[in-house]
């Protein structure tokens, strides 16, 4: 399939929307597809070679944090120019309501638009203000993919219409095999040792860290050599703040560590914990821990609990209670065998969530689309490992019945 | 001097009812146009629905082969035979046949049968989404005024339960 996929983001800056358009294009490309990936990114900095840079980003602020996003002339010119270019037969747009070009490609293209929502947009009243203009590019899309419930409801009561629920993906074989830090986890008896730890802005409310910050606390204190392995962006003071001194030392962090050592950091720890207190429409980091294999220790809130499968895949504690983590975490550190078989059980329900799985899923969607523009029915045999142009037609039990251009498809050069 | 300006005043008059005339005129061009895509969408979709019920029966008919499953083999056989009208209710009836059977999943026919359903989902959502688009402009004020959908057909939505057999991976909230 020639699939052009666009991010509305500049790939010169990190994240989620980012990350997973990157992680999505490669995934596609390994599977044996074409892809494009049009994004605002600056013509002479480094990219992968299936980027195509959409032009200078400038700063836009949007969802209470600035994305840098391209809008414009030049860059509707470029977007129709990658558009005739690609001759693609789906095109991906990621958010297509952010003014971008991912809106610009959604109004422009030919081909079926597929369009993936990733953050649940609560506040209804500028949609409901702009409901005539997001009408018509919601025309101009075919099939709508949302990465998690939220932002599903998100589109069924303020936009009206269904999504496909697809969840973010994760590559696991890369945070499976991943090198921990030297010198990390240490020794983890029952009784003394083991690290925690915690990755994201610990600055953030929701995010919770200060509930895990009083558990060490309390641990700390009667547990010898217990310590805490922190990273994402922030003041080192600020992480200490109601830290006794004497534990300062058993506290590191590492700043804020870029995607690719994600993978290590979460293998150095015993325990991850994710004391969230809300706001988390996806577990991102939970799978991410658990494709590690690392035990997760984290929040009874409604989206943890369904990642974590009921609590089989990692222990839950009632949300923002220190005393109960502290409680949850003591027990674990001492006893290795609990430890092993919640990552065990981890590691088979991330497997759900595995890029190629996750992937795999997106091309239903993209075929969906195809069909539904030129109502046809299109044969899945293009859909899996199929490297393109090999001509291929799996018949998939169809009998006698004739389902109009099958295998279509294969029969455009790849 | 002052006829002058009344004619004046007389060309900007005409000169505007014209301008408004063009605008209006040019709007419901491209209401027309707008209303002839969702439709062709709306009825690009259906086929595509139609062709993959036609699928899921006939995987459904090679399951029901397999496992030697008369009832099975009967609601297939129905939901590829029945009438416009009763298309839904057969439909269904094939979705609660094959959720009878244990474990769908094992073997390539069973796998075919999972597969199709979930494609059965997939294309049923797309379509409700044009027909939602389409009923919508359809009920404006101005596409009923001036009867600009008399040219289509009222596209309907095909009304059946969640085809999906197997649970697909848990999704987070």
């Amino acid at each position: 399939m020639r699939i052009g996929i666009v991010c509305p983001y500049s790939l010169d800056v990190p994240g989620g929307v980012q990350n997973h358009v990157q992680d999505l294009a490669e995934t596609l490309i390994a599977l044996g597809h074409r892809v494009s990936v049009l994004a605002p990114a600056d013509d002479d900095a480094p990219h992968p070679p299936y980027v195509v840079p959409a032009g200078r980003s400038v700063p836009f602020p949007y969802n209470g944090s600035v994305a840098r996003i391209t809008f414009g002339p030049v860059s509707t010119a470029r977007v129709r120019r990658w558009l005739t270019r690609g001759e693609f037969d789906v095109v991906h747009v990621h958010e297509p309501f952010v003014l971008s070009v991912s809106m610009l490609a959604a109004l422009s293209a030919r081909a079926p638009v597929v369009a993936t929502f990733h953050t649940a947009m609560t506040r209804s009243r500028a949609m409901a203000a702009a409901q005539g203009v997001l009408q018509l590019i919601l025309e101009r899309i075919t099939a709508r993919i949302a990465v998690s419930a939220l932002a599903r409801k998100v589109q069924v009561e303020h936009l009206g219409g269904g999504a496909v629920e697809i969840p973010n993906g994760v590559a696991v074989a890369r945070y499976a095999a991943a090198e921990p830090l030297s010198g990390w986890p240490g020794p983890c008896a029952p009784g003394s040792g083991g690290t925690l730890g915690f990755l994201g802005r610990f600055t953030e409310p929701r995010k919770g860290f200060p509930v895990l910050r009083r558990a060490f606390v309390d641990l700390a204190e009667r547990r010898p050599g217990l310590r805490l392995l922190v990273a994402g962006p922030g003041e080192r003071e600020t992480l200490l703040e109601e830290v006794p001194p004497a534990l300062h030392d058993r506290v590191t962090f590492l700043g804020l560590v870029p995607e690719r050592d994600k993978p290590r950091m979460l293998r150095s720890v015993d325990l991850y914990v994710a004391p969230n207190t809300g706001g988390e429409s996806f577990g991102m980091i939970l799978t991410e821990a658990m494709a590690a294999g690392t035990p997760v220790v984290a929040s009874d809130l409604d989206a943890f609990r369904r990642v974590l499968d009921g609590g089989r895949a990692g222990a839950l504690f009632p949300t923002g209670d220190h005393a109960a983590l502290a409680a949850a975490v003591g027990p674990l550190l001492d006893d290795a065998g609990r430890r092993a078989a919640l990552a065990a059980r981890a590691s088979q329900v991330v497997a759900a969530y595995d890029w190629p799985v996750v992937a795999r899923r997106v091309l239903e969607v993209y075929a969906t689309a195809i069909e539904a523009a030129g109502g046809v029915a299109i044969d899945d045999a293009a859909l899996g490992d199929v490297t393109l142009g090999d001509g291929t037609v799996g018949d998939v039990g169809m009998g006698d019945i004739g389902t109009g251009d099958d295998g279509q498809l294969e029969e455009q050069p790849g | 001097m002052t006829s002058g300006a009344t004619t004046m005043r007389g060309m900007w008059s005409v000169v505007a009812v014209v301008a408004v005339v063009v605008l209006v005129a040019m709007y419901v061009t491209w209401l027309a146009g707008r209303l002839d895509r969702l439709h062709a969408r709306a009825a690009a979709a259906a086929r595509a629905l139609d062709a993959q019920l036609l699928r899921r029966a006939a995987a459904a008919a090679v399951l029901a082969e397999e496992l030697a499953a008369p009832e099975l083999y009967a609601a297939a056989r129905d939901a590829l035979d029945a009438a416009p009208g009763e298309r839904e209710a057969a439909e269904n009836d094939l979705t609660r046949a094959l959720r009878l059977i244990d474990h769908p999943a094992g073997g390539p026919a069973g796998e075919a049968v999972v597969a199709a359903s979930r494609r059965v989902e997939l294309a049923r959502q797309v379509h409700s989404d044009c027909v939602r688009d389409a009923l919508a402009l359809r009920q404006r004020r101005l596409v009923r005024l001036l009867r600009l959908s008399r040219r289509h057909d009222r596209p309907g939505y095909f009304d059946v339960g969640d085809t999906t057999l197997e649970l697909t991976p848990p999704v987070p909230a």
